[in-house]
């Protein structure tokens, strides 16, 4: 592994996959944010057209190009998206539909066009729809970090317009800024990100790298500042991890197992993130359901001791599973474990037998005395 | 659309002549409106009557297509610094990962300019808000944590923090609890006797004489305006809202002005 | 007939239009929802079925094919409803997370197991209508191509769903929670609908690959929604729509020699654009002469 690290080629793979998850990471908050993710896959789709006139403008593989001309034709897809929603009935999913599949055919188009041409040069311009991360040159890293910082300096620009305008773009609007202009520039934003990923994960999977990120960061943070943070550094754990593990298992493209990692850090947040995590949950719902049926059991004692004037009445655990129509053993058991009840012989014949102890008879008590409280209140 | 020289720098919201359409079909047709300072005034009317539209023409929100708008004397671009707005509360996302004092904050940001970065005296006008509200314990709770009562003090927070002449609330009392909305109308009467002027967007017919002292009646066109006291009336609102409302008198079951009008159906 | 069939032009003509037909048919109640992009998780993830499939049978087209690649589609949209349930991503954010693992992880399956086979990772993209001709079947003694079969099969099976539940569609698709009151199963409707989708996407595949599959299901619909508002009137034009732009793509394509599937799907683009901006009441021209008469009047 270190060897590997101390490649020149796996160097600028592993700076490729940082910038690029920066980025993402960076811009994909937002997209997220402003409900807007699936505009990441329309736009990454509308690159492929100006990859192919990136090239055709120099007639070689030149990364800076073919960046300009993928942000110019996903810049263009991501304006006729909003022209399109706003001045016709066409709504956004249809528009971003619209835009993903056709300018994707502009692409395929121009593709077969380049390679139908004589040109030697062309071989590797498919290769952008799945990236070639192990192909990145040093000097491919420049245009992927010019474009890094610029993004980052936008942001940071203009942090509380941004912020303002995704959270709450009617206010924004009251205070004077200008709404549609901002959020213009956020949408093109997301065409930064999708270029800076060409040469890593390709077109098609840029979807994914915009939004994986940022839904995964958001479980575990709830300020935009550690989000955005967090989200950065998941995007770069993800591509790191993904170039890594393809560069050691050959013939694996670089985007679909970046991909694959990005997703199984949202997988894992969904499931795990303190507080919103799904398997918490989950717990907390059936820790509930066990503490209203410890509580009905406890009251059920109570009203059974009262109605025969003794605290300690037993009660017999099959009479209890026919009156709640469910087996009862393990409530009753661990009532027993927290010293509420006790087992009661009451007729050696017949089966086991439970009983309130002091501890449980109070304890009934005083659940009922809340419930009481709360009829009065909603009365 | 302008008001070049200062016109009716005494009012403060002046609307003449105004319309808007919304996809071909007028949404308001034609209106004026004029609301002196100092006042709490309600905008009523029934649902589709153009109320939204009317405060988010004159903050700018919506375009209209003829008309013309002033705030004391300003152009509401002009006087942008002396309008507060308190949107709906469905009209954001409460799960934007940001905290209460974040949110009351951003009422700041048009004061601070461009490039500026809220700081430790933003931070403080902001607290100051949030504790008019009641709300200072809670300054970094998580906004989804919020109950719908909460969430309404804390955009009522960010209004004030903006310290401006005009509120624009549209239906601040939708949804919260009875408690919130005698606190949220007890601190908008606080501001109204400070001078300030409270335009409010309201639903709830049978509270518009508790609360307010001037109204404004409107469906796509104004149907009346002006002192609670003097306008509203049976005629008036049967006018508004068509055969949907029925007015009954606790007392004899006729229908009279004084009447306590309830909306039916809807 | 044996020759119709045997001449690949009329056979990719016929192979395209029969894509663009059953596309339009099921996209037309896809973009009413407001569920176009649906489309575009189905067809992603179908990779993921066809190459599974492939792997386990080595059936690369037919009704096993068909079917089993198909079940992807529907589980990426029950996947989709799961995650965006929980609440903790908008319903957006959950397609742009299912999709692509199920699509990234067909094509790590591609490139490990099945290098050298017809569904390489380009095909997989961007279709070979070009080739279907090659590929035939003998049915009453004619050869045909197992595109246009199996196309022809989805088409009709389209169609027959979309006239048998007619009006239950368009209740569901217009009211949902009026249609579950009315007990028409609107989620059973709504699977069911991705379901076909589904079938069309995997039927359609050799010919258009995962991505333009989307041009054919959503674009006709969306332009027929500039042009009409009645939904029988929108299904009768989103379908000519879709047909004739595979028409006008097939000779375009071969003046210019580009692909055949790209030139189709960008034609559909075009007639939208047309309708976008000439559409009387919908279009952009509609949209200013309205504005004009607001000012005027």
């Amino acid at each position: 592994m270190l060897a590997l690290l101390g490649d020149y080629t796996v160097q600028n793979v592993l700076l490729g996959a940082t910038l690029l998850g920066v980025v993402s990471g960076l811009l994909g908050s937002f997209a997220v944010l402003r409900q807007q993710s699936l505009m990441g896959d329309a736009l990454s789709h509308a690159a492929l057209p100006g990859v192919c006139i990136g090239f055709l403008i120099t007639g070689t593989r030149h990364l800076g190009w073919i960046m300009a001309g993928a942000l110019t034709t996903s810049v263009i897809a991501a304006l006729f998206v909003q022209l399109v929603v706003r001045y016709s009935r066409i709504k956004t999913d249809a528009g971003l539909g619209i835009a993903l599949s056709v300018s994707f055919a502009l692409g395929v188009m121009l593709l077969t066009w380049i390679q139908g041409m004589p040109n030697a040069s062309q071989g590797g311009l498919d290769t952008f729809l799945f990236g070639q991360a192990a192909a990145t040159r040093r000097q491919d890293l420049w245009f992927m970090g010019g474009v890094t910082l610029l993004a980052v300096l936008l942001v940071m620009g203009l942090w509380k317009q941004l912020k303002l305008v995704t959270f709450d773009p009617l206010f924004a609007g009251s205070i004077g800024l200008p709404v549609v202009r901002l959020e213009s520039i956020l949408t093109a934003m997301i065409a930064l990100a999708v270029v800076v990923g060409l040469q890593m994960v390709g077109v098609v999977l840029m979807t994914a790298m915009v939004i994986a990120p940022a839904a995964a960061a958001r479980q575990w943070v709830s300020r935009l500042e550690h989000m955005i943070l967090l989200s950065m550094f998941m995007g770069v754990i993800s591509g790191v991890v993904g170039v890594l593990f393809s560069a050691t298992v050959p013939h694996l493209a670089t985007g679909p197992v970046v991909v694959l990692a990005a997703s199984a850090l949202v997988a894992v947040s969904l499931l795990l993130a303190p507080g919103r995590g799904m398997l918490w949950s989950w717990f907390a719902l059936w820790r509930e359901r066990r503490a209203i049926g410890q509580r009905q059991m406890l009251t059920t004692l109570y009203k059974l001791a009262q109605h025969h004037n003794d605290p300690h009445y037993p009660v017999e655990r099959s009479m209890l599973d026919s009156f709640y129509g469910v087996a009862t053993d393990p409530i009753l058991r661990r009532l027993h474990e927290r010293g509420f009840i006790a087992p009661a012989s009451h007729m050696r014949v017949e089966g086991r037998h439970w009983a309130l102890t002091d501890a449980g008879y109070s304890e009934a008590e005083k659940v009922l005395e809340q419930l009481g409280m709360a009829t009065e209140e909603s009365a | 659309m302008s008001c070049t020289q200062r016109h009716e720098p005494n009012l403060a919201l002046h609307i003449e002549d105004l319309t808007v359409a919304y996809e071909g079909r007028p949404v308001l047709w034609d209106i004026d409106v004029n609301i002196p300072p100092g006042v709490m005034a309600a905008i009523i009317g029934p649902n589709g009557a153009g109320k939204s539209t009317l405060i988010k023409t004159v903050l700018g929100l919506v375009r209209p297509t003829a008309g013309h708008i002033c705030v004391y004397g300003y152009t509401p671009r002009q006087a942008v610094r002396r309008i507060a707005y308190v949107p709906q509360r469905s009209s954001v996302d409460w799960d934007f990962p940001t905290t209460v004092l974040d949110v009351v904050m951003m009422g700041l940001y048009g004061q601070l300019g461009w490039l500026r970065w809220p700081g430790r005296k933003e931070r403080q006008r902001a607290m100051e808000a949030l504790e008019s509200v009641g709300m200072e314990a809670l300054a970094q709770r998580q906004i989804n944590q919020l109950s719908g009562g909460q969430q309404q003090r804390v955009f009522l927070a960010r209004a004030m923090v903006q310290d401006a002449d005009v509120l624009f609330l549209d239906e601040p009392m939708a949804g919260v609890d009875a408690t919130t909305e005698k606190a949220v109308v007890a601190l908008l009467q606080e501001l109204r006797d400070a001078g300030k002027t409270i335009i409010v967007v309201h639903h709830d017919l049978q509270t518009v004489r508790d609360y307010f002292d001037w109204l404004v009646i409107l469906n796509v066109r104004v149907i009346a305006q002006g002192r609670v006291r003097d306008i509203y009336s049976g005629a008036n609102l049967r006018r508004a809202y068509g055969g949907r409302i029925a007015l009954l008198d606790p007392e004899s079951g006729e229908e009279e002005p004084d009447a306590v009008p309830r909306e039916v159906g809807g | 007939m044996a020759a119709f069939f045997a001449d690949p032009v009329y056979m990719i003509l016929l192979t395209g239009a029969l894509v663009a037909a059953a596309g339009s048919l099921v996209g037309t109640f896809l973009v009413l929802q407001r569920n176009s992009m649906l489309s575009d998780a189905i067809s992603h993830s179908i990779v993921f079925g066809i190459v599974v499939v492939w792997l386990l049978t080595k059936a690369q087209s037919g009704p096993l094919q068909i079917a089993g690649a198909a079940m992807t589609g529907v589980l990426t949209v029950f996947l989709t409803e799961i995650v965006a349930r929980t609440r903790r991503v908008k319903r957006d954010a959950a397609i742009g997370l299912v999709f692509p693992v199920l699509f990234a992880t067909g094509v790590l399956l591609l490139n490990l197991y099945a290098r050298d086979i017809h569904i390489d990772t380009h095909t997989v993209l961007l279709g070979e209508i070009g080739f279907v001709w090659l590929d035939t079947m003998t049915l009453w003694g004619w050869e045909i191509p197992q595109a246009v079969i199996w196309m022809s099969l989805v088409t009709l099976v389209n169609l027959l769903f979309v006239l048998a539940f007619y009006k239950e569609l368009k209740i569901a698709t217009f009211d949902r929670q009026l249609a579950a009151a009315l007990g028409l199963a609107p989620t059973l409707l709504f699977y069911l609908l991705l379901g076909l989708t589904s079938i069309t996407a995997v039927a359609a595949f050799d010919a258009v690959g995962a991505v333009l599959f989307i041009a054919f299901v959503i674009v006709p619909p969306a332009t027929a929604y500039l042009l009409t508002d009645r939904l029988s009137l929108m299904l009768l034009f989103a379908v000519v729509l879709g047909v004739a732009a595979t028409l006008c793509g097939y000779p375009l394509a071969v003046a210019m020699d580009v692909s055949v599937g790209g030139t189709m799907a960008a034609m559909t683009g075009v007639f939208f654009l047309l309708a976008f901006l000439l559409s009387p009441r919908y279009g952009l021209l509609g949209h200013w002469r309205n504005r004009r008469l607001k000012v005027s009047g």
